[in-house]
């Protein structure tokens, strides 16, 4: 593989005495979409600031290109940053706002004038350029703000909860348009969210982050269907994780009865965490199930019901299923070999933060 | 309905009330301002006459200059300092920012005179003499609080990611400052300004303590015109200051009121009103301040173009010189001269002692010289400048070796007596008699109808007088005789007062008051220049009087000495002294100027007595602090009975 285009290298940071990174290491490919995730105050904007120049990192060193840009102020670095708040510039129009940068750099007016049409188009915004922020909406001003980053002609873009503020049906309009807008420029994205389907949905690799540290990395598929341990899993989706016990290779006891799984390489009768998604369980008739249990409680979401069924154990089951089972009925459970995930316990909390499973 | 009304008729009554109650001082003195009397009572129609004297006087242009120069150097001033002091504020973390705060709030509660002392004793304890820069940088000092009080609250209000997106676009730190910060909080600083300009404006009291030798504000000037009685310019002059700050307030305090809009365009609409509003505001003020700053750079611009290396410091009572009498002096000899006033002898005293201010010609009092002399403030006069001397009648030379023995540090100025002036008309009507002696003041008929003065010795004077003793005396039998009269004599007296002695004569308040000679000869004039119905004559009581000469000295620390003798004796000169004599009416002890006179005036027996009658009179000796002490005791004594 190609060297790096933007290289973390053993970052830390703290503030006021409380560690924020600790000696984090990220490396991201060009032209890919890169989103941290992870619940506030794991770390995920202190990391964006630190790419974007707003914070020096304590330690560590941050790469661009393979140049060293650590100790580069903000408006050296060839990248632009969209905030999460907008931070439009009350006192100055659309076009304006979005000619700021382009000014600073002296371009010509009529270059100026040109990029101020494609972006407004790019953005879906045509002929506001005379318009005050004020008067915009929301969705709108963020738009406007992407649009007064990408006009530089950046070779990054970093994305600090840009659909924060948004309310559901803007945010999903909007998590289409910033697809589109990726595959149009060609560069990369840093993009920072809490939201986990919004990860999901855009990114080509998720970072999750925890307390300052990378829990894991990689495709959203493999986050969403091979989380490392239970953080993640629990944190991307629902899911249900229970304690279990690895007889042997592809054979793992959960609450006295056995599964049929496909992981292997974790010894014999070893305590294991076991996630299983609520929509990879099936309810079957008792006598067909593995384990059986008692419907305790039904909702009805929409596109599934969703259920709680509660094994002799005491431990309650999260499934999603198209097939409704009345509360009070005996089912059984059935699970996939492959819908089975085996994590290693952590063997401490400072490990459970760290996410050690080798 | 009709309770409805009756409920709205007391609130708009009430509100009615409450602004009359505000306001009714500010519309009387404007009123005033038009009156074509001096008076403050009488209506003689509508003048701009005041306006226009304002306009020609220049002590009051000079002030007026003074004033917008300073407000407009010191509200710029703080305004930067305030400003960048904010954006340090602002980004402190809590704990220090409180305290930041809670010490830049101290001196905006910590009272004005407290303030005004304390800067000046820094100043003199630093050894910065008191000048236009002093006033300048205690104006720096108030204003800046008000800067950074009214920058603040913008500053927090402004997003701190606009900052780090205009860094982010490529901006710099200043440039993102100046582009983004700066036009965000602009409102800020500039109400900041404003209120910096008004509060500069306004200030009287530290100004008043830190202002040196030539330097009067406004307010300073208005105080010490007003405290010496009735020139209506002074009500045009405040009227004009009044109208002023208002407007300032109003441009300051008045934008659209923001609506809710519910719509996009309604927003856009309110939006794009209150942006034209801004701009207006700001043209106006632009425009304001372009003007200030034209006049103000204009006149300066003028003064140091006229300026010269020679100066001269001049210490004077107020109204106590033809100005034109300065220029003249200034056009002849090349000499620049600083003017400044002072009310009485003890306000002038430790001025010069304290030497903070260092004049070069004084005119005070004849005790007040004998102990500026003998505490060794003042500097032998070299005579042999003076060839003008000549023109000084010798017998008030002679006079002046009461408190000067020797002749060598006083040349006589102004003299005059201590009398009655008494209203003809009252005293017919009421069927009085005609007051000749002092001792006519306990006559019970005139109960209610005495005005006294209200300083120690020249009360003492009196009641001495009408006994018999010398108002010099130190001996406490007399002392304390002439205390239980003037006790005796308080049911008499209508009030006691200095210079509303004027006004109440002019008004025909009382039928007759103790005055100074010299305010005699200027109130007949008032009285027929009003055409009143009634004429005011004046009596040197039998008893003798006070014989009192105010003559110019050269303070000891004088910088400025040859030119000191130089005004001194340009003002011996026989035009110069006739053309003072005309403005300021005191009994001139230039005998040639006297010969200049009008035959009426020279033997008006008021103005230039006979020296026999006086042969009773005496000049006012210093009797050192301690009998000082023992008067002021026993006036108190009468005073608090």
């Amino acid at each position: 593989m190609s060297q790096p285009f933007i290289d973390l290298q053993h970052i830390s940071k703290s503030f006021d005495g409380t560690l924020v990174l600790d000696d984090l290491c990220l490396s991201v490919k060009e032209n890919s979409f890169v989103t941290l995730l992870g619940p506030s105050g794991c770390g995920k904007t202190t990391t964006l600031r630190i790419i974007g120049g707003f914070e020096t990192p304590d330690a560590g060193r941050v790469i661009f290109d393979g140049e060293d840009i650590t100790r580069l102020p903000p408006n050296k670095r060839q990248l632009n940053t969209v905030f999460q708040k907008y931070a439009l510039f009350p006192h100055m129009s659309i076009a304006d706002n979005i000619a700021f940068g382009l000014r600073i750099r002296r371009k010509p007016k009529s270059y100026i004038d040109d990029k101020i049409r494609y972006a407004l188009r790019l953005v879906n915004l045509e002929g506001f350029e005379h318009r005050t922020v004020d008067s915009l909406s929301g969705g709108q001003q963020q738009r406007i703000a992407i649009a007064r980053a990408i006009v530089n002609e950046p070779r990054v873009l970093l994305l600090d909860e840009p659909l924060g503020a948004l309310d559901l049906k803007l945010r999903q309009d909007m998590q289409y348009e910033l697809i589109r807008l990726k595959n149009e420029l060609g560069i990369t994205f840093i993009y920072v969210t809490h939201d986990q389907e919004e990860a999901l949905t855009m990114s080509d690799t998720i970072v999750v982050m925890n307390q300052g540290y990378i829990q894991q990395m990689g495709t959203p598929e493999q986050i969403y269907n091979e989380p490392e341990n239970a953080f993640v899993a629990d944190f991307i989706g629902e899911s249900n994780i229970l304690d279990g016990l690895m007889i042997r290779d592809e054979l793992v006891e959960i609450a006295g009865a056995r599964f049929a799984c496909v992981d292997k390489g974790f010894g014999t009768n070893r305590p294991v965490d076991v996630v299983i998604r609520p929509e990879d369980i099936d309810l079957v008739k008792p006598e067909e199930g593995t384990l059986t249990g008692v419907v305790t409680h039904l909702i009805f979401k929409g596109v599934h019901y969703e259920m709680e069924v509660t094994t002799p154990d005491g431990f309650e089951w999260l499934v999603h299923s198209t097939d409704l089972s009345p509360v009070g009925e005996r089912v059984g459970i059935r699970v996939d070999p492959f819908d089975i995930q085996i994590m290693n316990k952590p063997a401490s909390e400072d490990e459970e933060a760290v996410g050690v499973n080798e | 309905m009709k309770r409805y009304r009756l409920k709205q008729f007391f609130q708009d009554f009430y509100l009615v009330l409450v602004i009359l109650f505000l306001y009714a001082p500010i519309v009387t003195m404007i009123v005033l301002s038009f009156n074509d009397t001096k008076s403050r009572t009488l209506w003689g129609g509508f003048t701009l006459r005041w306006y226009a004297d304002m306009l020609q006087d220049t002590a009051i242009m000079n002030a007026l200059h003074n004033t917008l120069l300073i407000a407009l150097l010191s509200a710029l001033a703080a305004t930067v300092i305030g400003t960048a002091a904010a954006i340090g504020i602002n980004s402190m973390k809590k704990l220090p920012r409180s305290i930041v705060m809670g010490v830049n709030n101290i001196p905006m509660l910590n009272s004005d005179i407290v303030t005004g002392i304390s800067l000046m004793l820094a100043f003199i304890a630093f050894g910065i003499s008191l000048g236009f820069k002093t006033v300048l940088i205690a104006h720096i000092t108030f204003n800046v609080p008000y800067v950074l009080l009214s920058v603040l609250p913008k500053l927090r209000q402004t997003s701190r990611y606009t900052y780090e997106a205009a860094l982010d676009l490529g901006a710099g730190p200043l440039q993102a400052f100046f582009k983004v910060v700066f036009p965000d909080i602009l409102p800020g600083v500039l109400s900041g300004f404003l209120m910096a300009f008004t509060m500069s404006l306004d200030d009287f009291i530290i100004t008043h303590f830190t202002r040196g030798a030539g330097i009067d504000t406004l307010s300073t000037l208005i105080y010490s015109e007003v405290r010496r009685g009735i020139n209506p310019s002074m009500y045009a002059l405040s009227a004009i200051i009044f109208l002023t700050v208002l407007a300032l307030l109003i441009l300051t305090n008045f934008s659209p009121e923001e609506k809710k809009g519910k719509t996009a365009a309604g927003i856009e609409a309110a939006a794009r009103k209150r942006r034209r509003f801004a701009r207006i505001r700001g043209g106006i003020l632009a425009a304001a301040s372009f003007s200030i700053f034209a006049v103000v750079s204009l006149s300066t611009w003028n003064r140091y173009a006229a300026s010269h290396s020679d100066e001269l410091y001049v210490y004077n009572w107020g109204e106590y010189i033809d100005e034109s009498v300065i220029t003249q002096f200034e056009e002849e000899t090349g000499i620049h001269v600083t003017y400044d006033l002072f009310e009485t002898n003890e306000e002038m005293y430790p001025v010069i002692e304290a030497g903070a201010v260092r004049y070069d010609a004084v005119c005070p009092s004849d005790y007040m010289i004998q102990r500026m002399a003998e505490n060794g403030l003042l500097a032998e006069i070299n005579f042999d400048n003076l060839p003008n001397l000549k023109h000084i009648d010798p017998v008030y030379l002679e006079m002046s070796r009461e408190f000067d023995p020797e002749n060598r540090y006083s040349v006589p100025y102004t003299w005059g007596t201590v009398g009655i002036l008494y209203n003809t008309k009252l005293i017919e009507e009421k069927n009085l008699p005609v007051p000749r002696r002092w001792s006519d003041l306990w006559n019970p008929a005139y109960a209610g109808e005495i005005l006294m003065q209200d300083s120690v010795r020249d009360a003492f004077m009196v009641a001495l007088k009408s006994l018999g003793y010398s108002m010099n005396t130190e001996d406490m039998r007399e002392l304390t005789e002439a205390r239980d009269l003037l006790i005796a004599q308080k049911p008499l007296v209508q009030a006691y007062v200095i210079d509303q002695v004027r006004d109440k004569m002019i008004g025909g308040e009382a039928a007759l008051g103790v005055i100074y000679s010299g305010e005699m000869l200027y109130l007949q004039e008032e009285v027929a220049s009003q055409n009143l119905d009634f004429t005011l004559e004046y009596v040197i009581p039998e008893e003798g009087t006070n014989l009192w000469i105010d003559s110019w000295v050269i303070p000891a620390n004088a910088r400025n000495k040859e030119n000191a003798e130089k005004w001194i004796d340009f003002l011996c000169r026989p035009d110069i002294a006739l053309k003072n004599f005309e403005y300021i009416t005191y009994a001139t002890p230039n005998r040639a100027a006297k010969a200049l006179l009008d035959e009426s005036l020279q033997n008006n027996k008021a103005i230039f007595p006979d020296m026999e009658s006086l042969a009773q009179s005496e000049v006012y000796r210093y009797l050192g602090d301690e009998t000082d002490a023992v008067y002021n005791s026993l006036w108190k004594e009468v005073k608090s009975r």
